[in-house]
């Protein structure tokens, strides 16, 4: 199977008012297609950053110093604009943490969801709110009728973790990256959501990279973890191989904190 | 939402009591009775006739019942007669309010006009070349007295330029004028007026949707809004501004009682019949009721423009328009 | 600490209070000075300024006029700031019926348009540089007093998160010495915009015959005659509003330069 993503050498920096910090170094991660990775590790490791670089959707204060990242064999460091924005959303999707946050408030879920629809796909107003309702019902959402014209505010975290899916799998993406999208959610509304995913990953047929701090996920879902630390990627494997054989200090402390925690 | 209306509306009454109360304060300040000023005109004024005078004018009642049978007249909108001609106050207010109504409005109008798109142009690249150049305006515009900048204007553009006219709202042959004539005539004598009065409301408004602009590009659904691959210009006109544009509703309502206030100025220099200059007049020649009148309905008219606002607000804000129920 | 910003506002205004100390020295002339043969003079070697209706020096009056519009800028200010901070940190201090009275107070003067609520007062009682200078502060203590009672109320917030602390060995009032400085940041750089304003409102007043009256020269009463010599003596328009704009923009910079420096 090919690699659908190959990152090779990332260096990101951080440009503050009085130091520069190195967030990602050196990182090598590749993704085969319909793959689950998982990248592990704590807060400030450079996990978010790593993702974002993807398509280039980090901060203006941060620049991608150096390495490549090939998507489908077209590094996407160097592309046009044009294109990675036809990239973005077709070819790559993020799902977020806090939901809420990362979607309009001003805006109805159709209308976010019916947004993307409407540019890359070429459709009419009406016919993308109607794939906007078709896409909620495939995320089990039931009154898909009703949701379609709320706003995320008058929505549960849960239902708002599910339209952002809807809305990121809008136009087929092949990699899905979520970023800690369970981490504000309460552990019933958790399982729902992986569930959820491994669902429709099964169904639609994409790659997921998911990135948590919490290492009962990856042993849940993943096909294989990454822990990353101080930017960099420390160890790599399956989730049997590393649970049972951790060689970085830093995969044992993760693998204590989540025995202490208990196991799910 | 209704909740929120009726609470505010419930809100005003102590306003407009305390509107009152101040107001009646202020005059009550005065060291002789309005009564003196008249008597001093008339130095053969007999003392029965003054003790006429005062009972008619109420003076000779305790404070607090000179307070309420004022408030119960003002309730009903009277006012009661100038000084200076004898006429109800409330019709030569009413008569001049069309005037001021129509120069604030359009200032509001010009202001929003350019400030908004200057604002949103400096916010989306702060620090670049446009918004350098627009915050060194913008502080120049702060600090210029606005009544100065208007003797300027009258001097260069009025007198020097013989463009425009510097007073009154018509020439000397308007009726001669056709009707396409005098509306141009009209404006003519209004676009100084207005330029002026809007200048620091505009530098004001500009800075304000540069920084509500910058604030809303930071927001994490613009990441959002990329990640999605929309182009730049979406994100910024489609989903910036709408986030960066809402509170604009308040700002206007905020800048009321400085238009309000300006007027006064603006309308003396330009000899502009509006509500301003009559307050101007009023106060020159001492006539205590329509000064009155006039501190009142200011206040009035600035609580009910926040009012609005703020009503505004809450329905342009679908967080909370549709208050979540859980 | 220092910026550009705020170095060049304490330029301007350091240089205007020289002149407003060191008026009577460096004024060629007598503010009051009448000279019958060099009326209305344009801008001249024997008059820089030029001269207005009366045969005045306009520079001189301008460089009296600084001493009257800055310390009335000034005073007005010490009024307001002063009553804004009495009133502001008794309401954060005590809250409850005091607080809501006083906020109230504040909501109900903050529906006059100020300048209406001046005037008002100013046909009641006559103009002179000394109401003038209370009226201004009677009337302006409303943001001052905002400012004080919302920094009181973090510092209560804080404080009592310290004071659990200060079981420990932390000393209270090195906290407190702490805290005050930064409670006082805003409601100084209020009062210094607050000085700009005040300038600005007694130029207004003097300008509309109802501040400071003829002859005292203030920039705002010079202006007076502009009115009436439009398209005729330009320097009567331009250099008092221009010294008016300057100090504006001069308080202003000092103002913007604290704030960044502060940040």
């Amino acid at each position: 199977m090919s690699n659908i993503l190959e990152i090779r050498n990332l260096k990101v920096n951080f440009y503050l008012p009085h130091q520069t910090i190195t967030a990602v170094e050196e990182v090598n991660l590749d993704i085969k297609k319909d793959e689950i990775v998982v990248l592990a590790g704590e807060s400030g490791s450079g996990k978010t950053i790593t993702a974002l670089s993807i398509t280039r959707l980090i901060p203006p204060n941060a620049r991608i110093i150096s390495g490549s990242i090939k998507f489908n064999n077209e590094n996407l460091l160097g592309l046009e604009e044009s294109r990675l924005i036809d990239i973005r959303g077709r070819g790559i999707a993020y799902i977020f943490q806090e939901p809420v946050s990362f979607l309009n408030p001003l805006y109805t879920v159709a209308e976010q969801i019916a947004e993307a629809v409407m540019l890359h796909k070429n459709k009419t107003k009406k016919e993308s709110i109607l794939e906007a309702k078709a896409l909620l019902e495939m995320v089990k959402i039931k009154d898909a009728e009703k949701v379609l014209f709320d706003y995320p505010h008058q929505l549960s975290g849960g239902m708002n973790q599910r339209v952002f899916i809807a809305m990121a799998l809008a136009l087929q993406p092949r990699l899905l990256i979520a970023d800690e999208p369970t981490t504000s959610l309460d552990v019933t509304t958790e399982a729902e959501i992986l569930n959820l995913l491994l669902q429709l990953k099964n169904e639609l047929g994409f790659s997921l990279l998911f990135i948590t701090h919490n290492l009962s996920i990856a042993r849940k879902i993943a096909d294989r973890v990454c822990i990353m630390h101080n930017g960099k990627i420390v160890e790599e494997g399956a989730w049997e191989d590393i649970y049972h054989s951790p060689k970085h200090f830093h995969t044992k402390e993760l693998i204590e904190a989540y025995e202490k925690i208990g196991k799910i | 939402m209704l909740n929120y209306i009726l609470r505010r509306l419930l809100g005003i009454i102590p306003l407009l009591l305390g509107i009152t109360i101040i107001s009646f304060a202020v005059i009550h300040l005065a060291p002789g009775k309005p009564v003196t000023l008249e008597q001093s005109l008339n130095p053969k004024v007999s003392p029965e006739v003054r003790m006429k005078l005062e009972r008619l004018y109420g003076l000779d009642k305790p404070l607090y019942a000179q307070y309420t049978n004022w408030l119960l007249k003002i309730i009903r909108f009277d006012f009661g007669r100038s000084f200076s001609d004898n006429r109800p106050v409330m019709e030569k207010i009413l008569e001049r309010v069309p005037l001021t109504l129509t120069i604030n409005l359009a200032s509001l109008f010009f202001m929003l006009i350019l400030a908004i798109p200057i604002g949103v142009k400096s916010g989306a690249k702060p620090g670049g070349i446009f918004d350098k150049i627009a915050t060194i305006l913008v502080f120049i515009g702060f600090a210029t007295p606005a009544f100065w900048l208007a003797l300027l204007l009258m001097n260069l553009v009025g007198i020097k330029l013989g463009w425009l006219p510097i007073s009154g709202i018509k020439s000397l042959d308007f009726d001669y004028f056709s009707f396409f004539g005098k509306i141009i005539d009209l404006v003519k004598h209004l676009i100084l007026p207005v330029f002026v009065s809007s200048i620091g409301g505009l530098a004001g408004i500009s800075r304000y949707m540069r920084f509500s602009v910058i604030d809303a590009l930071g927001q994490p659904y613009i990441i959002t809004a990329r990640a999605k691959g929309l182009p730049e210009k979406i994100i910024l006109y489609k989903h910036a501004l709408r986030n960066a544009i809402l509170p604009i509703v308040t700002i206007l309502g905020l800048s009321l009682p400085g238009l309000l206030g300006g007027s006064v100025i603006f309308e003396s220099i330009f000899a502009l019949p509006g509500i301003g200059r009559l307050f101007y007049e009023a106060v020159m020649m001492r006539d205590y009721p329509l000064i009155m009148a006039e501190v009142v309905l200011g206040a009035v008219l600035t609580m009910l423009g926040n009012l609005i606002a703020d009503i505004s607000y809450a329905y342009v804000d679908p967080r909370i328009r549709y208050r979540k129920e859980s | 600490m220092m910026n550009k910003q705020l170095m060049c506002g304490i330029l301007i205004i350091g240089i205007f209070a020289l002149i407003a100390i060191l008026a009577p020295i460096i004024s060629p002339y007598e503010p009051s000075a009448i000279d019958q043969n060099s009326l209305l003079m344009p801008p001249s070697r024997q008059h820089i300024l030029g001269t207005d209706s009366l045969g005045r020096d306009l520079l001189s009056r301008m460089f009296y006029g600084s001493r009257i519009s800055l310390s009335i800028g000034l005073i007005a200010v010490g009024i307001s700031t002063g009553i804004g901070l009495a009133l502001g940190s008794c309401a954060g201090f005590y809250g409850g019926m005091i607080d809501a009275l006083i906020m109230r107070s504040v909501d109900v003067l903050l529906c006059f348009p100020t300048f209406f609520l001046i005037l008002a007062v100013v046909a009641i009682l006559e103009p002179s540089i000394f109401n003038i200078m209370i009226i201004i502060g009677l009337t302006s203590w409303m943001g001052p007093a905002r400012l004080i009672r919302s920094e009181i109320l973090s510092l209560k917030e804080r404080e009592f998160i310290q004071a659990a602390r200060a079981i420990g060995a932390s000393d209270f009032r090195i906290i407190f010495r702490h805290l005050i400085p930064n409670a006082i940041a805003p409601v100084l750089v209020n009062a210094i915009l607050g000085i700009a304003g005040a300038i600005l409102l007694e130029s207004g007043l003097s300008f509309l015959g109802l501040g400071v009256q003829p002859p005292i020269p203030s920039w705002g009463s010079i202006l007076i005659e502009s009115k009436s010599t439009l398209g005729i003596a330009w320097w009567i328009v331009f250099f008092p509003g221009l010294a008016i704009f300057l100090v504006i923009l001069g308080f202003n910079m000092i103002a913007e330069g604290l704030r960044k420096a502060i940040r």
